[in-house]
């Protein structure tokens, strides 16, 4: 781009002294680093490197279960249109009461015919299964981290509270529990003496949670 | 076997902790100057200097470390500054009153001749959208399509913040040199 007619030398002079990036004094440097440090020391981060092929692996063999999972779950449903065309012959009651005996898991020989129909009836069953099932142990993990993170905090142990409360932030970021974390974060923060930080986390947390029951008593400890 | 114990003894790698904590130390001077000519007050450097850090060690695994670090501090620090405006604005009714951030008058910068203090005091006037481009590209020679993918703008965008943004500058510096007050 070419330079602006009101971009004369002088200013040009200007700029390229203000391009000199001034030292700190020591005092500044030694503040800010410990400060970084005690950040770090507060809640460190995993020591080993984050494995990335690892993650990746995983991530493959994610999504190639679902992959699989959406194959299977099309060939159900294409049996199920093939079974349902060939059973279509068979008398309606018969075919309403087949699902029940595969439910309660006795005399399943009653009805031997129909069993992919039956099958591919139950076949969506177990998906939401699985997912309530891992939505839950995701849920147990948050609530015990958090719970763990309130002990510390209740025990005055706030460097601890706060790793917690990172963690779960890490592992969490828009958990369940989220609203409960920033809360006691501001609370851990504030108790610590480390009102600026305190004071931002609040600010983030009325940002994010705006009509949080949790608010006014943050607000209130900062207070 | 000595030998190959004395191979095997080699340090522990650094983690991704410690290898943050030393490039934020090698560019703490840096990451203060451009939160300064962001606009960040002098006491309020410190603590936004922290968010910095926060921000660089939560993303220090993501990153690319053979590139430049200095385009990401300057985007990273511009966000923040941002932010820290909107709240200010929020919480201090008068954000005029704040005057803890006029480093001289102009008469005293004309008498010291102090061209930092003067670019500075010209950089103030210029509203952060404006001040973040030009800062990054006339001062840290920053390309300005790093710029514009820095703060998430178009090229064009960039360019044209660029170009009123010098014209600010050159304006301001002309006022301030003639001893005008700077509203």
């Amino acid at each position: 781009m070419t330079r602006d007619p009101d971009f004369d030398s002088d200013l040009e002079a200007l700029v390229e002294a203000g391009k000199v990036v001034p030292r700190l004094p020591d005092v500044v440097r030694a503040r800010s680093l410990a400060r970084a440090r005690a950040t770090v020391v507060a809640a460190p981060s995993r020591s080993e490197p984050i494995p990335i092929p690892r993650r990746r692996g995983l991530t493959i063999a994610l999504a190639a279960s679902i992959a699989v999972a959406v194959a299977g779950s099309f060939a159900w449903a294409a049996l199920t249109l093939r079974s349902d065309r060939r059973v279509e012959t068979a008398p309606p009651a018969a075919r309403a009461a087949e699902p029940a005996p595969l439910a309660t898991g006795d005399s399943a020989e009653a009805t031997p015919t129909p069993t992919v129909t039956a099958l591919a009836q139950t076949t969506p069953k177990p998906r939401p299964t699985v997912h309530s099932a891992t939505a839950r142990e995701s849920y147990a993990a948050e609530l015990n981290l958090l719970k763990r993170a309130q002990v510390a905090y209740a025990g005055g142990d706030y460097p601890d509270a706060l790793a917690l409360v990172a963690e779960h932030g890490r592992r969490f970021p828009a958990g369940r529990l989220a609203e409960e974390r920033e809360a006691l974060r501001v609370r851990t923060l504030t108790r610590a003496g480390r009102t600026d930080e305190a004071e931002r986390a609040e600010a983030a947390f009325a940002r994010r949670f705006p009509r949080s029951v949790l608010l006014p008593r943050a607000s209130l400890d900062l207070r | 076997m000595a030998y190959l114990r004395l191979v095997h003894s080699a340090g522990p790698s650094p983690t991704p902790d410690s290898s943050c904590l030393e490039a934020y130390d090698r560019e703490l001077d840096y990451i203060f100057a451009t939160l300064r000519r962001l606009g960040a007050a002098p006491h309020e450097i410190e603590d936004l200097a922290q968010d910095v850090f926060v921000v660089l060690r939560r993303n220090w695994p993501s990153l690319d470390t053979t590139r430049p670090l200095r385009p990401y501090l300057v985007g990273v620090a511009f966000r923040i500054v941002s932010a820290h405006h909107r709240r200010r604005s929020r919480e201090i009714p008068h954000p005029g009153l704040d005057t803890a951030d006029v480093t001289a008058s102009p008469e005293g910068l004309l008498q010291s001749k102090e061209s930092a203090s003067l670019l500075q005091a010209a950089l103030d006037s210029l509203p952060l959208s404006r001040r973040a481009v030009v800062v990054m590209h006339e001062l840290d020679d920053i390309p300005i399509a790093d710029v514009a993918r820095k703060l998430s703008i178009t090229r064009f965008g960039a360019y044209a913040r660029l170009r009123k943004g010098r014209k600010e500058l050159a304006a301001a510096v002309r006022r301030l040199s003639k001893g005008g007050l700077p509203r």
